[in-house]
Formats: structure tokens, sequence, C-alpha cells
């Protein structure tokens, strides 16, 4: 086994035996929320570090993930985990319609942002306008929990406890399955599209299929994830959609490194803590997460796990 | 128009060689063949029944015809084994199709898949092997253009379509080029290749096209086309064209 992959099972390891020695509630919480961004930092890196798209419609797939999953248990009376099902599958119908129309025009780079931009500010004003099922500007309270199922017994998702590793093991599929996709065939067609889709496309590489793909993906992984805020978190606002949420997400991305599947992880953990360790209104949180991307870009370019992985290869030579 | 009135037909298994000074519409003509450019009208047809005008790059590799980049086109953070293995792509399209999926679950249904192997044997047919983990960023600039060589290679192509394969090679590397081109050919490969290193077009081509300002004004025996006064005139200007050829 690689140093990298004995690393990366330690860090497991510790995270599942966490709990057992740490038992605030309030550390316990916060490593949730860290968990939960950590699965939208994942997916997103899939769609930007790995495959080169820079896409804002991130925020917007974790925030309709909330939504329709509520939606789907309110109206269709499913059970948490059929409904949050739903609502990745229609995330992915919305991701691919949205893909289909920017890859076909061939769109790149900083216009690609702006029209996801537009996709996801859309998305947002239908939620903020939609009063009659999304409440609109105020929000819905959540007072249901997840019941899970099995062996005749049923647990209720409830307590920080059941929630910590409910949240952890929802990361550890993520990676899996990020991990899965990058380390095969499908991710050599993604670094292909990042590092050079003409020399891919002659490469007998359908660039217009691996681009939907990877969106397709990224944005299914961020609707899980929304579906498990919202409720672990007992409400769900239109904040979820925003433009500052992507931002947030994209800082994640880029102090945590790109290159890694689980590196973003790092990210995500760091601004999940920062306004507990310094206090942060809502304003200076973005005002920093700005912040922490001038600074990433400038002086971690590789993100901190890039870096630390360059340090230590150039003291093993 | 960069290429207007070109008809030419390629045999299978055939060099053709392609000339033709500057601007003549050389690369224009491998980059429409290839789908990287639309032609405006006119016909492209590969194997008596397909016509290639519409589809896309990525599709046309899939029939079987793979070119090479005048300028190298590398992925700047890869090394060249994973350049191969890239390239590898419709290989494992083509063994595994959807059944490819399944590798996703399992990373030991993927070590059964031949393309590593190919990638090894490709290495070793362009001499690229001592760089195998080399960055593509760290390559000469001959090792640039073996490497796109070695890409096409691994597309498993009917047809080969060489852009300026020899230019800023050295003559060491222009003697090694020639031979895996041969070989290439020996397995029944068909090549059309463009290249201003005349002696070395020449004796290596079945076949001479010469092109000039987008048509084509030569087609025959490449020491015939090269010696024709048109072809001449076209390369050194009216003056050399009266006297014997280069």
């Amino acid at each position: 086994m690689s140093r990298n992959v004995l690393a990366q099972c330690a860090l497991a390891l510790a995270a599942v035996a966490l709990p057992v020695f740490v038992k605030n509630d309030v550390v316990l919480t916060i490593l949730v929320f860290s968990f939960l961004a950590s699965i939208l930092a994942v997916s997103f890196n899939l769609i930007f570090g790995i495959t080169g798209q820079l896409s804002m419609f991130h925020a917007a797939a974790f925030g309709i993930g909330a939504y329709a999953t509520y939606i789907a248990m309110h109206d269709l009376a499913v059970s948490f985990w059929t409904a949050s099902a739903l609502a990745a599958a229609f995330v992915v119908m919305v991701s691919l319609v949205i893909g289909a129309i920017c890859f076909r025009f061939r769109l790149k780079a900083f216009y690609f942002a702006v029209v996801t931009l537009a996709f996801a500010e859309m998305a947002r004003l239908v939620v903020v306008n939609w009063y009659s099922v999304t409440n609109g500007t105020l929000g819905i309270n959540l007072s249901q929990r997840p019941v899970l199922a099995v062996l005749g017994r049923s647990i209720t998702f409830e307590s920080t406890l059941s929630w910590y590793y409910l949240a952890l093991l929802a990361l550890f599929a993520t990676i899996l399955v990020c991990g899965r996709c990058v380390d095969s065939w499908m991710g050599r067609c993604f670094a292909a599209i990042r590092l050079n889709d003409e020399l891919g496309d002659a490469l007998g590489i359908n660039i217009f299929r691996y681009k939907l793909l990877a969106f397709g993906i990224g944005n299914m992984l961020a609707a899980f994830a929304g579906a498990l805020y919202a409720y672990f978190l007992g409400s769900i606002q239109p904040a979820y959609l925003s433009v500052g949420q992507s931002l947030a997400i994209i800082a994640m991305v880029l102090l945590g490194g790109q290159r890694r599947v689980a590196a973003p992880v790092v990210g995500a953990i760091f601004l999940t803590l920062l306004p507990h360790i310094i206090d942060l209104s809502a304003e200076m949180r973005a005002v920093v997460h700005g912040a922490i991307l001038i600074f990433a870009i400038l002086l971690l370019p590789k993100g901190i796990v890039g870096t630390v992985e360059t340090w230590v290869r150039r003291r093993a030579a | 128009m960069a290429v207007s009135d070109v008809t030419f037909a390629v045999e299978a298994g055939e060099i053709v060689g392609i000339f033709g000074p500057n601007g003549s519409g050389k690369t224009t003509l491998l980059s429409l063949i290839s789908g990287a450019l639309k032609p405006t009208s006119g016909s492209i047809v590969f194997k008596t029944r397909t016509s290639l005008v519409g589809l896309p790059p990525h599709r046309i590799a899939a029939l079987g015809i793979a070119k090479t980049f005048q300028n190298p086109q590398l992925f700047e953070e890869l090394t060249t084994f994973e350049h191969l293995s890239v390239a590898g792509h419709l290989m494992v399209k083509r063994e595994l199709g959807w059944r490819r999926i399944h590798t996703l679950l399992s990373s030991r249904l993927s070590r059964a898949d031949r393309m590593p192997r190919r990638a090894e044997q490709v290495l070793e047919l362009c001499r690229l092997r001592g760089v195998r983990d080399a960055l593509a960023a760290d390559l000469s600039y001959g090792q640039e253009k073996m490497l796109g060589v070695a890409m096409a290679l691994m597309c498993e192509p009917d047809v080969l379509l060489l852009d300026e394969p020899a230019s800023g090679l050295g003559n060491v590397e222009v003697v090694e080029l020639e031979r895996v081109l041969r070989d290439l050919r020996g397995e029944g490969t068909t090549l059309c290749i463009i290249d201003h290193q005349v002696k070395f077009l020449a004796k290596l081509a079945d076949r001479a096209i010469s092109l000039y300002h987008g048509t084509k004004i030569a087609d025959g025996p490449p020491g015939e086309v090269l010696s024709d006064p048109r072809v001449v005139k076209a390369y050194l200007g009216e003056g050399h064209a009266a006297g014997p050829a280069a």
C-alpha cells in the first residue's frame, strides 16, 4: 500500500474512533457540518479541479437537492432515503440540460462560469418566488428526521452522534465514488479535458460526453449533501443556492488542493472551523472567504495538500 | 480559401508524401480529413463508404484515422506513459465497450485489458522507454514529436496523418523516425505525411502530392513530382523552374 493510501486510512480510522474520546456535542456538531461541507467540496473538485470546468452551479445543486428532498417527503410521503434519491435524480436531469446547453456551445472557462451562474440565479429566484412550495425567503423548518429501518429495528437520526457517523459514511462514499471515477479510464478522460481538450478530441475522447458526466456526477453528490445538510440543520433557506455559497465551496477546494480527490476535505474542515475559532458575522465570513481565495491563489497555488506533498517529495529527493 | 480544388485518393498501405511551400494548405488539408476543420464544400470518403464530412474529431479517430500536430500538443502535467494511457482510450472502448463501466467497481477487472501492455510496446517502438516516467514538460523537442506519433499509434489507426514529424529533429532522430514509419507501413498502416525535409520524405513515400495556394498541382511518384517545373516554381520561384531540379 502506498504511503498516501496508508495516511488516508489512518485519518479515516481516527475519524471513526474520535467520538470515543471526544464527547463534546458542540465539537461533534461542527465536525458533522465539516463532513457535509467536505462532500460539497470533493464533489465540486470532480468538476473543477479534475475536469477543469469552473461551475458556479454547485450551490444551486446543493440547494435544489435540499428543497426537492423536502418536497418529495412532504408531498409523496416517502422515506428520507427515497426522497433524497429522487432529489438527486432530479438534479442530475437539470444538470444534463444545463450541461448539454453549455457544452454544446463549447463554453469554456469564464463563459461557462457566467452561464452556470445565470442558471444558479434562476434556480434561486424560482425558490424565492415559488412561495406556495418553498415558503420563499422565510425558508422551511423541518421537524422530521431521517429514519432507517434495519434488521427489524428502526434508527432515528436525531442525536449528534448518529449524524456524525451518517455524515462520515456519506463522506467516505463520496470519496470512494469520486476516487473510482478518477483512478480509471474515466479519470483519464477528465484529465485530458482539463489539460488539452483539443488533443483529447483528436485521440478519440468524446469531450462533450465526459464533461457532462463530470458535471452530472458532481452535482448529484452535491444534491445528496443538500438533503443531509437540510435535515441535520433542521431548516432550508434560499441562501443554500447563493453565489456566496458557491464561492465558499471554491475557496475550500483552492485551499485544500485540486489534484487529489480527498484534498478539498482539508479546505472544507478549515473553513468550517474558522468561524468557531474566530467570531465572524455572516458578512465578515464572505470577506474572509474572499481573502482566503486570494491568499490560496497567490501563495498556495497547489493548495495545502499539494504544497505539503511537494515539500515531502523534495525532502525525500 | 486555404484549400480549394484538391482531389486525390489514397490506397490502403500507401505512404503518400504531401509537399508544398508554407501556406499552401497542407496542414489545413490534414485538419479537414481529421475533422478539426469543417469543409465548406466537397466530400471526404473513408473506405469507400463512410463520409467524414461533419463528423467530430473523436468520431473520425474512432473510425481509424489518427493525426499528429505540427506543433507538439501535450498534456503538461502528465508523464510519457500517462500520455499513452490517455491515448489508449479508444483501445479500452473497443475492447470492453459498455463493460468498461464494470472497471469502475473493481480495478481488478481493469488489469485484464491489454492497453497498458500495448502502451509499453509503443514506448519501445518509439524509443521513449528511457523517458517513460518523465513529465511531458521535461522532454526534448524530438521526444515531444515522437510522443505525438506514439499517442497516434495508441489509437490503432488504419490511417496515420503526420504533420511535419521530422521538422526540428536531428539526423539521428530522423533516421529513427524513418525506421518507425517503415515498420508501421509493414504492419499495413496507411501514412499521409507532410514534411519540408524533402530528402527524408521523397525516400519514404510511394507517391507524392504537391499543393500550392490551396490547389493540387502535381500527383505521382516522388521523383517526378519534385522535378515537375510547377512544383519547383512553387518552392523556389520562377528562376529555378527553368533550370535543373534541386
